[in-house]
């Protein structure tokens, strides 16, 4: 019996500590936008600011159009991840479970994709825009990500594992193949959606080096690059200020994740199969 | 059958979405063209924070001034982004008409004949060469063209602590040898740990190539093939003498990552003396710090010397409104309310005589006198690191200064393999 919890507090000692690690940067980020200029500066760090300065959010979030950057990120990453979803969906619901001419050359083009990183596509997608004239729009930070690869490689090897006998049934009800793939297959899939969700969000929304590279002007720019603003080019940055831009940067990653973890654990709980 | 609804209303939703950017587009893509008799510049630029703020009131007075010119000033990352952007533009014919470029790029741009030559304009408006400081115009010619004008210039300069120099009954030292006396005097030491430092300098290139030069060598030799500070080992006895003071703690090298802040904080915090550091800073530092603070010149080896940097401006050649344009820039260089205001608000360099003569900057100088050293300093200023090959070559240069300062390597042997690099992408280019 004292063995067992000798055992149990350093598993917690342990796990605390991991935990302290991650959270850390998190709270210090917190701390330094919460922080007078001149207590950023002090040594030893400041932990916890002498009177928290509220008045940093507003000093962020009045130093350039930020109403804009935050509603172009919003529309950026939502309609990114809603067009992946109709994207994606069918395709892995196709590679899965149907035969058809192709199919392994095809399923290997979804791979390449997924390897090819922007730094070597920008170019001729930036170029391509220009000549279509869609730089003042936001359709140079969607169009390219329309399907997720990675999406489609994780659904698929999902749907791989879905019984056939339940699809089979399912025909036998005379239900369709649209039917099929959006009432049975889909809810089914549910933890596969939400962790691809969460990863789609997370990347889109902290993307910096596509949106600076595909925007010549604020009105299209998202949160990421208005925070870069922030910056002292030369001299001293006020840490304090591009931190409590940070924190507002942050916020609706942290919701996100606390829904999509939740839908998780669920969605492991309940589901029919294993 | 419900999910077929909500498929369909996310679907519609999705092209409302794409629909009201194409909206939008609409609305901003009038903005190169002349609307009502006025024309749209488009200028780009990497000032953020504090000096970006200060960019936005220069051109917000620009086009308060007058109405048939409106300019939209746009942060475009930093100077090495800037850079990347406007190579993609140009080719895509999405570039500005006015670009801000760290000098240093001037000359690939140049050769790329993308930069309008601004003699005409400048004669135009009654300006000529000799108007600007000659220790900053290193990078606006090229092959007999007008390609730049300086903006937001500076050099290094030595940062002093004069509070932390005096308790040690210690002057502000002018050669090198007197600058390595002093920063050993000034160690701390609690054990074998060192709490305080003599010198510091971010991790870039300009300081080494500041010191080659004080020891009259050169970054590239005259016929651009090699570099030029092979001869009678220049180049390795600067860093002999870089590598002796790390190893006593005279020498606080930072770590790459945001080592330029990282430095400003431990000279404020006064963990190091002195500091090697661009003029740029200083508004800055003198704010934060309670100790007697002054700047001197770069200590000299056998020469004084000093390189320049910072931000020049330029007209593009594929802009459709080049007079426009220039309006812009000649109201940067010459009114008072233009670069002149910029400058004694950031504290970067003024170079035309007609700002130093005026009796803004004048008054400024007697209030802190620390920003006349660096104009002073100037009279030294040569920039011998010219060449379209410098960006590619400065990758190289920047590995070699991490093998010697950061990983130990010798010396002589990582200088010999860098004049290689060198040499290869000269003979390429």
């Amino acid at each position: 019996m004292k063995k067992h919890n000798v055992w149990l507090s350093v598993d917690f000692l342990l796990k605390a500590a991991i935990l302290f690690a991650f959270i850390f940067p998190f709270l210090w980020m917190i701390s330094t936008s919460l922080q007078t200029f001149q207590e950023t500066l002090s040594v030893p760090p400041t932990l916890i600011p002498s009177s928290p300065q509220w008045i940093n959010f507003v000093e962020a979030m009045t130093s350039g159009p930020f109403a804009t950057y935050a509603k172009n990120s919003i529309i950026i990453t939502l309609s990114i991840i809603i067009i992946q979803f109709l994207v994606m969906i069918p395709a892995a619901y196709a590679f899965a479970k149907y035969e058809f001419f192709g199919k392994n050359v095809l399923f290997a083009l979804v791979l390449i994709a997924f390897m090819m990183p922007g730094q070597v596509t920008f170019i001729p997608i930036y170029l391509m825009m220009a000549d279509w004239g869609l730089i003042k729009t936001l359709i140079p930070q969607i169009l390219p990500f329309m399907s997720n690869a990675f999406g489609i490689f994780l659904l698929r090897q999902y749907f791989m594992q879905i019984p056939e006998e339940i699809i089979e049934a399912a025909r036998l009800d005379n239900a369709s193949e649209f039917k099929i793939m959006w009432k049975i297959m889909t809810p089914m899939a549910k933890p596969a959606l939400a962790t691809i969700a969460l990863f789609s969000f997370v990347s889109h929304w902290n993307d910096y080096f596509w949106p600076l590279v595909m925007t010549d002007s604020n009105e299209v720019r998202p949160l990421t690059l208005g925070i870069a603003m922030l910056k002292q080019s030369e001299g001293i940055s006020n840490w304090h200020i591009i931190m409590a831009g940070n924190v507002v940067l942050v916020i609706p990653i942290l919701i996100v994740y606390l829904l999509c973890s939740k839908q998780i654990v669920k969605a492991f709980v309940y589901s029919g199969i294993k | 059958m419900k999910l077929k609804y909500v498929l369909s209303a996310m679907a519609v939703l999705v092209f409302m979405m794409l629909a009201g950017c194409q909206g939008e587009a609409e609305k901003s893509s009038g903005t190169k063209s002349k609307e009502e008799g006025t024309a749209t510049i488009q200028f780009w630029h990497s000032l953020g924070g504090k000096n970006g703020e200060f960019m936005d009131q220069l051109i917000q007075r620009f086009n308060d001034s007058q109405d048939e010119v409106k300019v939209v000033g746009t942060f475009q990352g930093t100077y090495d982004e800037t850079s990347t952007k406007l190579q993609q533009s140009i080719s895509a014919k999405t570039g500005p008409d006015v670009t801000m470029l760290e000098r240093a790029y001037v000359q690939q741009f140049a050769e790329s004949e993308v930069l309008e030559d601004m003699t005409p304009y400048l004669k135009e408006s009654g300006l000529k060469k000799g108007d600007f400081t000659k220790g900053l115009m290193g990078h606006s010619t090229f092959n007999d063209k007008l390609v730049s004008l300086p903006l937001n210039r500076s050099t290094p300069i030595l940062h002093v602590n004069k509070t932390m120099l005096d308790e040690k009954g210690l002057k502000v030292p002018t050669t090198w040898d007197e600058l390595n006396e002093v920063a050993n005097a000034l160690v701390v030491k609690e054990g074998d740990k060192v709490t305080r430092y003599g010198l510091t300098m971010p991790y870039d290139t300009w300081y080494p190539i500041a010191m080659i030069s004080q020891s009259k060598g050169t970054y590239f030799n005259k016929d651009k093939t090699s570099v030029g500070f092979a001869k009678n080992d220049v180049g390795v006895k600067v860093f002999q003498y870089l590598k002796d003071m790390q190893k006593t703690g005279a020498l606080y090298y930072p770590p790459a990552q945001d080592s330029g802040n990282i430095v400003n904080q431990m000279f404020a915090a006064g963990k190091v003396g002195l500091m090697f550091q661009s003029t740029g800073t200083i508004g800055d530092i003198s704010q934060n710090t309670d100790f007697e603070y002054v700047t001197a010149f770069l200590p000299k080896n056998k020469i004084h010397a000093t390189p320049t940097g910072g931000g020049n401006v330029a007209m593009l050649a594929g802009s459709e409104n080049k007079e426009a344009a220039w309006k812009f820039i000649d109201f940067m260089m010459e009114d008072p309310k233009g670069l002149q205001q910029f400058i004694v608000e950031t504290g970067y360099l003024p170079f035309t005589e007609k700002m130093v003569d005026s009796k803004e900057i004048q008054d400024l100088w007697t209030k802190e006198p620390n920003k006349k050293t660096a104009y002073d300093q100037l009279k030294y200023a040569v920039d011998n690191n010219k060449s379209v090959a410098w960006p590619e070559t400065m990758h190289e240069f920047f590995s070699a200064i991490e093998a010697i300062m950061y990983d130990d390597e010798e010396i002589e042997p990582t200088l010999d393999q860098f004049k290689g690099e060198v040499e290869r992408i000269l003979s390429e280019s």
